[in-house]
């Protein structure tokens, strides 16, 4: 870690050397550790330090970006020139006006020294712990631990100067058994607010039910869904619905339909980094500061998010989303949440006539039809047929296909609790659990093979 | 070079200190990413990347470090804490690793090209995509009109404690357009020459114009539209003709992943998941019909699954995966192959330096068939089915078996003869099942090889370039359209 004033003190002699009119100057830069296991077994263990300095600079109307990952003030100047040089041969932008100006930021906690000085051997000692946890009920554990930090700093020649220190500590615990697995996280900027104990505890219980998985029909089911399974759709959406570009260009079905209803009253998206569960960085990675923006409000389609040439295209204003320079995808939500609901799982299952919890979904896809966000997946670590209000066996993982502004119409109950579930860095999304009626399941997991060989 | 002296030392350092082995790589590469949507340069990037990871084996337990910080003290820091690393994860060792034999090599690789894409002028470049995206954009339906081009070039040097000293360098270009029609709430897309960015060889510019991106728009842009006023594709059992691209991503998901050796014991259970094709199958499992011949191959040239030697140090090879229907051979590494009783057939490879190396797809191909059937002669074959071309959706379980895909454009087939277009065609089967169905496949002339640079696996995540190479062929019987 360098610090603020170091940073900051070295991109503003970049910014004020450079050659080009206009400059801005990104900066990510870190240590990531990540401790993999299986079989109850280190397997994997990596520590990474990296830097990456992002140069845009800009002449009239004309961008150019060049990325480095070097930190000398006078490599930094030769990729300024070599981005100036790249804009001189580029045509004008219609979009862009200028870079930001200073603002003020909500100030976001996201550094604890407690995660960053976390050594690979104290992971060990946790890890061992776990498998020993484990191993007292017959089960081996699989898993990834992650821990480390990272500084953030915007700074232009307009004088916009962020920065933000940050730590992330994730870890991942994959119980498996002979006949089944199942699979629990728990992530936070600081490391001691990881209970271990208790998060194995839960994917350890889950594992002894999800046995003896049986074949059930296809078709429409009531689901519970636990807040991993949304995690994944809602990723799908901030691409293919709640970013700039696609509702710019038209394939978002928010496109033309603000104001329109397309899920159910019960339904509220958002983007924020101010979450009693969670807290992000609170810029976008031009300096913008980053808004809570209301994506879907009870149901009504309300907005999308913007960086400032997106928001210029569109006649609106930035909300503080745009992403690192040169990335073609305009502005993306990174943090998106779920309004929690008044119900819990344990409530849903006991209401739950006949249908299926399921833990977690897998390799869900969302290009099948963007406009009615049609989208496919399988579920996995666990789906159990539900009767009577109980938990009556394990079920075969299996595939779904659904349109999610249906299946979000039909949101019959949605959990009090929410779960934060973190990508890299300071990217999350805050999910509670919902009950879903008829949620259309079309394939099965299993392994069908051919006769015998020769 | 000072880095390799510095690397060098420590590797000397680490020897000393008795580890079982260590490696270190150093990389170094630039990429340029050009995207031009509708009228506008959407995206334009250079982007410089520099490191070293030093990859410690000690008293059977891996570490690994990494750092972009190009000094003699931050090389042997990074190396003291790769043994660190590596002392914690010892802490929880229930099997020592133990490394297949291999001479170390001594040696160099680099790939062929004609013209380097980074001297390329930027205005040529742009007016190629500007006018291919300029025809594309012709009819007031096409929403969005997209044209990219993508460069990397890699130098890559490989040091290992047994003595080996590697050095590759290499190129790829690639480039690709995609329009996208919308009307009454319908959204169509048509790419060229392949979906996802397109195609990417280890090959110049050379290779982009060849590629005819503006020579195809006009007919892409008609596509787009004609799938807005297609039918819808049935949904039913058919009989089921995939082209090559497709084919290839089929490939890549129910045979490359499934028989990369990590995954089968277990490694990747907790993230991209585990493999239905376990140890005990090895050679005696049917996978396909008896005409399926699946092989990989990291010594075809031109190709992004092409290499000389993997992040190991291990030659780049030919290993048969799929022998006339029978699962008979994985992708592995050093650490694997001995497992299944084999030496590495050459398949690690990390993503840069700050990763380590994982086992990774190479080029993955199903031989053409033996006769030299035209995709003509197949269709004229063909009495009731549909034809599928151009990946849109990709989904598969995490053992590999229960997969849905969804295309962007289809052909309904009637006695040997197109009959109409179809859209939003999907198609879902059982891994093994779905290869026991193929029946036919096109020969050499329908074959070309795909490159595939966004395969990722592993956390942290990495993004692999590989490549597969197919004939379009025939599946019996599909499960095509989703069932409600």
């Amino acid at each position: 870690m360098m610090g603020e004033q170091q940073i900051l003190g070295l991109l503003k002699r970049v910014v004020g050397r450079s050659p080009a009119e206009r400059t801005e100057l990104v900066y990510m830069g870190g240590r990531t550790d990540l401790t993999r296991y299986t079989k109850s077994a280190i397997h994997q263990n990596v520590s990474e330090e990296n830097i990456r300095v992002y140069v845009r600079v800009a002449e009239g109307k004309r961008l150019g970006v060049v990325t480095v990952n070097k930190l000398g003030e006078e490599e930094l100047l030769q990729a300024a020139a070599k981005a100036l040089e790249l804009a001189r041969h580029q045509p004008e932008n219609p979009y862009f006006e200028d870079f930001p100006q200073p603002a003020s930021y909500q100030r976001t906690q996201t550094y604890f020294e407690a995660t960053a000085e976390f050594t690979p051997a104290a992971r060990a000692e946790a890890m061992k712990r776990i498998f020993a946890q484990a191993e007292r009920l017959g089960f081996e554990v699989a898993g990834a631990f992650t821990s480390g930090e990272a500084e953030v700093a915007i700074l232009n020649s307009n004088g916009v100067a962020a920065y933000q220190p940050l730590t992330q500590a994730g870890i991942t615990i994959v119980p498996v058994s002979r006949e089944g697995m199942s699979r629990s996280s728990s992530f936070s900027h600081d490391v001691r607010e990881i209970d271990f104990e208790r998060v194995a505890a839960k994917a350890l219980e889950r594992c002894a039910l999800n046995k003896n998985q049986q074949e059930i029909a296809l078709g429409q089911y009531d689901v519970i869904l636990e807040p991993g399974c949304l995690a994944e759709v809602m990723q799908w959406l901030c691409f293919i619905a709640f970013g700039s570009n696609s509702f710019i260009q038209g394939t978002s079905f928010m496109a033309g339909k603000l104001g329109e209803r397309s899920m159910g009253e019960n339904i509220t998206i958002y983007d924020s980094v101010h979450e009693p569960e969670a807290q992000g960085l609170p810029f976008d990675f031009q300096g913008f500061p980053k808004q809570r923006v209301t994506l879907i409000e009870r149901g009504i389609n309300r907005g999308v998010v913007f960086d400032s040439m997106s928001a210029n295209q569109a006649k609106a204003q930035p909300t503080g989303h745009g992403l690192p320079p040169g990335m073609p995808y305009g502005a993306i939500p990174f943090n998106i949440c779920l309004q929690p609901g008044d119900s819990s799982v344990e409530e849903m299952i006991a209401s739950c006539p006949r249908g299926l919890l399921v833990s977690s979904f897998h390799y869900v896809n969302g290009f099948l039809d963007p406009k009615k966000a049609l989208m496919t997946g399988m579920t996995r670590y666990g789906t159990f047929l539900v009767e009577g209000g109980k938990i009556k066996h394990a079920v075969k993982n299996l595939r779904w296909n659904e349109s999610m502004l249906r299946a979000l119409s039909n949101v019959q109950a949605i959990s009090r609790k929410r779960e934060v579930i973190g990508d890299e860095g300071a990217s999350f999304a805050v999910m509670p659990a919902v009950y879903i009626k008829d949620f259309t399941f079309t394939g099965v997991q299993k392994e069908e093979s051919g006769p015998a060989p020769r | 070079m000072e880095t390799k002296e510095w690397l060098k030392a420590a590797l000397n350092d680490l020897s000393r200190a008795r580890v079982d082995y260590a490696d270190g790589r150093y990389l170094d590469r630039e990429t340029e990413s050009i995207t031009v949507r509708n009228e506008q340069v959407a995206g334009l990037s250079r982007r410089g990347d520099c490191g070293f990871g030093i990859r410690v084996l000690y008293k059977g337990s891996w570490g690994f470090a990494a750092s972009a910080r190009l000094t003699e003290a931050d090389v042997m820091e990074t190396a003291r804490r790769a043994l660190e690393v590596a002392k914690a994860s010892y802490l929880t060792q229930r099997e020592p690793v133990k490394l297949d034999e291999w001479q170390p090599h001594r040696g160099s690789y680099r790939t062929r090209f004609e013209v380097d894409p980074f001297a390329v002028p930027l205005d040529r470049k742009l007016e190629l995509l500007f006018t291919a995206v300029k025809i594309l954009r012709q009819d007031k339906r096409i929403a969005v009109a997209e044209g990219e081009m993508n460069f990397c070039r890699t130098e890559k040097l490989f040091l290992s404690t047994e003595g080996a000293e590697i050095t590759q360098s290499i190129l790829e270009s690639g480039a690709g357009t995609e329009a996208t029609a919308i009307e009454d709430g319908d959204l169509q897309r048509r790419s060229y020459p392949d979906s996802l960015g397109g195609d990417v060889a280890t090959r110049g510019y050379e290779f982009v114009e060849s590629l005819e991106l503006v020579e195809n728009a006009e007919r892409i842009r008609e596509e787009a539209l004609a799938l807005l006023a297609a039918e819808p594709c049935p949904v039913g059992k058919r009989d089921l003709i995939i082209g090559s691209s497709q084919l290839g991503l089929q490939i890549h998901e129910s045979c490359g992943h499934p028989t990369e050796l990590d995954r089968a014991l277990g490694t990747e259970i907790s993230y991209a998941g585990g493999s239905f094709l376990t140890p005990d199958k090895l050679g005696n499992f049917r996978y396909g019909s008896k005409i399926v011949n699946i092989y990989g191959d990291a010594t075809i040239p031109d190709s992004i699954g092409s290499f000389g030697y993997d992040d190991e140090g291990v030659p780049a090879q030919r290993f048969p995966i799929i022998e006339e229907g029978v699962f008979v051979g994985y992708l592995t590494s050093r650490e694997t192959a001995p497992i299944v009783g084999k030496k590495s057939s050459g398949a690690m490879r990390a993503e840069s330096w700050n990763h380590i190396p994982l086992i990774r797809m190479v080029n993955i191909n199903l031989e053409p068939g033996e006769q030299d059937l035209s995709l003509e002669d197949l269709i004229a074959d063909t009495k009731d089915g549909i034809l599928v071309a151009t990946n849109k959706s990709w989904s598969i379980d995490d053992l590999r078996l229960n997969f849905q895909f969804g295309c962007e454009i289809a052909w309904e087939i009637k006695h040997g003869k197109r009959v109409r277009m179809l859209k939003n065609p999907v198609y879902t089967g059982i891994t093994p099942q779905f290869w026991n169905s193929c029946d036919a496949i096109c020969g050499r002339s329908e074959w070309r090889i795909w490159g595939l640079p966004n395969c990722g696996k592993g956390e942290p995540p990495q993004t692999m370039h590989v490549a597969h190479g197919a004939a379009p062929a025939r599946f019996r019987n599909i499960e095509v359209g989703v069932k409600k």
